[in-house]
């Protein structure tokens, strides 16, 4: 038993989630997102601040509508001396944590991830806003790294949909893939697969790519085509998070 | 600019410092310095608390959730209700488990690992308060006598802290316990239904909210210096320098439900009337700011 926290009972679940017949939810068969303010393409707006830690030698918070993430940057440090050996190299200790009631279940105790819709975009906020956060910490690095996700969704069968789109070529019989930008939690149950890319915009190179699930080798070469493409959306506005920060240092000064 | 402090360091024989020096130097005597004129490094009066704001339904995946800032410090709270057998000597009976989270996010005094000794102490506070004070009457959590009741656990996140967690918290707590709504349950052979329809209307039928018998309120201040003078609503270099810590908790009707005085060997009777009156008035402002964001 924990007796370092409150107890509460041992065993506690979610009650069961009941629709009523006839209730409608979302299903990609119609060819439209589940935000229906978005394209397949679109991203979710984004919000980024900096500083809202002050303990924090660099902090950043980013929300994509209901995901909420705070991260904060605390060093450099002196590196613990392992035996003696003089390493000429630094660490960077990474740890995200998600508040218990970020998601539909309760997490048990497993930066602070406050409320999370969808899990790719998930990691790829978190990419987004430790980047930041960093080079709010003054810590020199190559370029910022800004995260993007995917989903691939397979849509229809749904004729009339599929006869009014003139640009997909890939049509198999009824059913095609499509992908989703920054897919949110409802469409992510019917994913095929998912791509996490984070991407250094001004040096143009890929640091990182997370694929899973099944998906045509020319659905991910696309994918990761897209993924560049919203990444350099998302570096504008990092850009002007950090100048914004900057600006604000000046006028406390 | 620069080649006329030299000048002057030259010129005097004594060492001289920067403020920012002398602060990391001699925090206490730089505290002095300035409690001896009755402010404080930050521009407070010593009996002043930092500007607060509460915000209530920040976060969607929970039953209910606020997110209190008191200066640098803020804490998001969210409530979730999950299903729970009750206990055999409570059969109807539901529960309400508050727990504070101080992770290394926060500040460079918090490691990672099981909770620290400081939110060990604030998690049981608030539990005391919530639990003595009778704030909310536990039947009402009861689905099914004997089956099933809800667990409301109550997580309070520390996202930035700069001192006074206490108050905190527990505004974050009360005010993401006034925002709670539960579904209406359903039980049926030992499973526990809720509709899983969005209704957003503010009065609707299908969910319920949490009867609150009383809202308890907090004012912390710290003891500084021999003198144990009081300074309200401590940030953090403030209570790391402090003698003692005391915390009055206060409902809406200006009755105590909780003091806590702890350090600094022994306060007078004086200082502790002085606290309870500026805790009446605090928790009074502390209301109104919560009542006018719902």
């Amino acid at each position: 038993m924990d007796r370092k926290r409150v107890p509460g009972p041992e065993l506690s679940v979610a009650p069961l989630v009941e629709y009523p017949v006839g209730y409608k939810r979302w299903t990609p068969l119609e060819e439209k997102r589940h935000d229906l303010k978005r394209q397949t393409e679109d991203m979710r707006p984004i919000y980024l601040k900096t500083g809202l830690i002050n303990q924090a030698n660099g902090s950043a918070y980013i929300e994509l509508e209901k995901t909420k993430l705070a991260c904060g940057v605390y060093g450099p440090r002196p590196a613990k001396k392992l035996g003696g050996i003089l390493s000429t190299k630094g660490t960077l200790n990474c740890e995200i944590k998600f508040a218990t009631f970020s998601c539909a279940k309760r997490r048990s105790n497993v930066r602070v991830l406050l409320e999370s819709d969808g899990f790719g975009s998930c990691l790829a906020a978190a990419i987004t806003a430790a980047s930041v956060a960093l080079a709010h910490a003054g810590i020199e690095m190559l370029d910022l790294v800004a995260g993007c996700s995917a989903s691939y969704i397979q849509i229809g069968p749904n004729p009339a949909s599929i006869s009014s789109r003139t640009s997909s070529s890939k049509a198999r019989g009824s059913i095609s893939t499509q992908i989703f930008m920054d897919a949110d939690l409802e469409e992510e149950k019917y994913e095929q697969g998912a791509i996490v890319l984070a991407y250094m915009p001004s040096l143009n190179e890929i640091t990182h790519v997370l694929q899973s699930g099944k998906a045509e080798g020319s659905t991910i070469s696309k994918s990761v085509e897209y993924c560049v493409e919203a990444c350099n959306k998302i570096y504008a506005v990092m850009h002007h998070a950090l100048l914004e920060s900057i600006n604000e240092n000046k006028e406390a000064l | 600019m620069a080649s006329s402090t030299t000048a002057s360091l030259a010129a005097s024989p004594a060492f001289t410092f920067s403020a920012s020096t002398f602060q990391k130097l001699h925090p206490t005597e730089y505290f002095r310095k300035f409690v001896s004129q009755g402010v404080r490094p930050d521009g407070r009066l010593l009996n002043s608390f930092r500007p607060t704001t509460v915000h209530q339904g920040v976060i969607t995946t929970a039953n209910g959730s606020a997110m209190v800032r008191i200066g640098g410090t803020t804490v998001v709270c969210g409530v979730k209700a999950e299903v729970a057998e009750p206990k055999l000597d409570a059969p109807d009976q539901g529960y309400l488990v508050p727990n504070v989270d101080l992770s290394p996010i926060c500040s460079s005094a918090f490691r990672p690992g099981p909770p620290s000794e400081q939110a060990q102490v604030v998690s049981d506070q608030i539990n005391r308060v919530l639990k003595e004070s009778n704030v909310l009457d536990l039947k009402d959590l009861c689905i099914e006598e004997g089956k099933a009741v809800w667990s409301l656990w109550v997580d309070v996140v520390c996202v930035s802290y700069d001192g006074n967690i206490y108050d905190a918290s527990l505004t974050a707590v009360m005010a993401a316990l006034a925002n709670v709504r539960i579904r209406k349950p359903t039980y049926e052979e030992g499973v526990v239904k809720v509709s899983g329809v969005d209704n957003t209307d503010e009065d609707d039928n299908s969910s319920f909210k949490l009867k609150l018998a009383r809202t308890p309120l907090s004012a912390s201040f710290v003891l500084f210096d021999t003198s144990l003078t009081l300074l309200a609503d401590p940030n953090f270099a403030e209570e790391a320098i402090s003698e003692g810590q005391i915390s009055i908790t206060i409902d809406e009707q200006g009755k105590l439900c909780a003091v806590s005085k702890v350090g600094a060997a022994t306060t007078s009777l004086t200082s502790m009337r002085q606290c309870v009156d500026r805790a009446r008035e605090r928790s009074q402002e502390l209301r109104a700011i919560m009542n006018q964001h719902q």
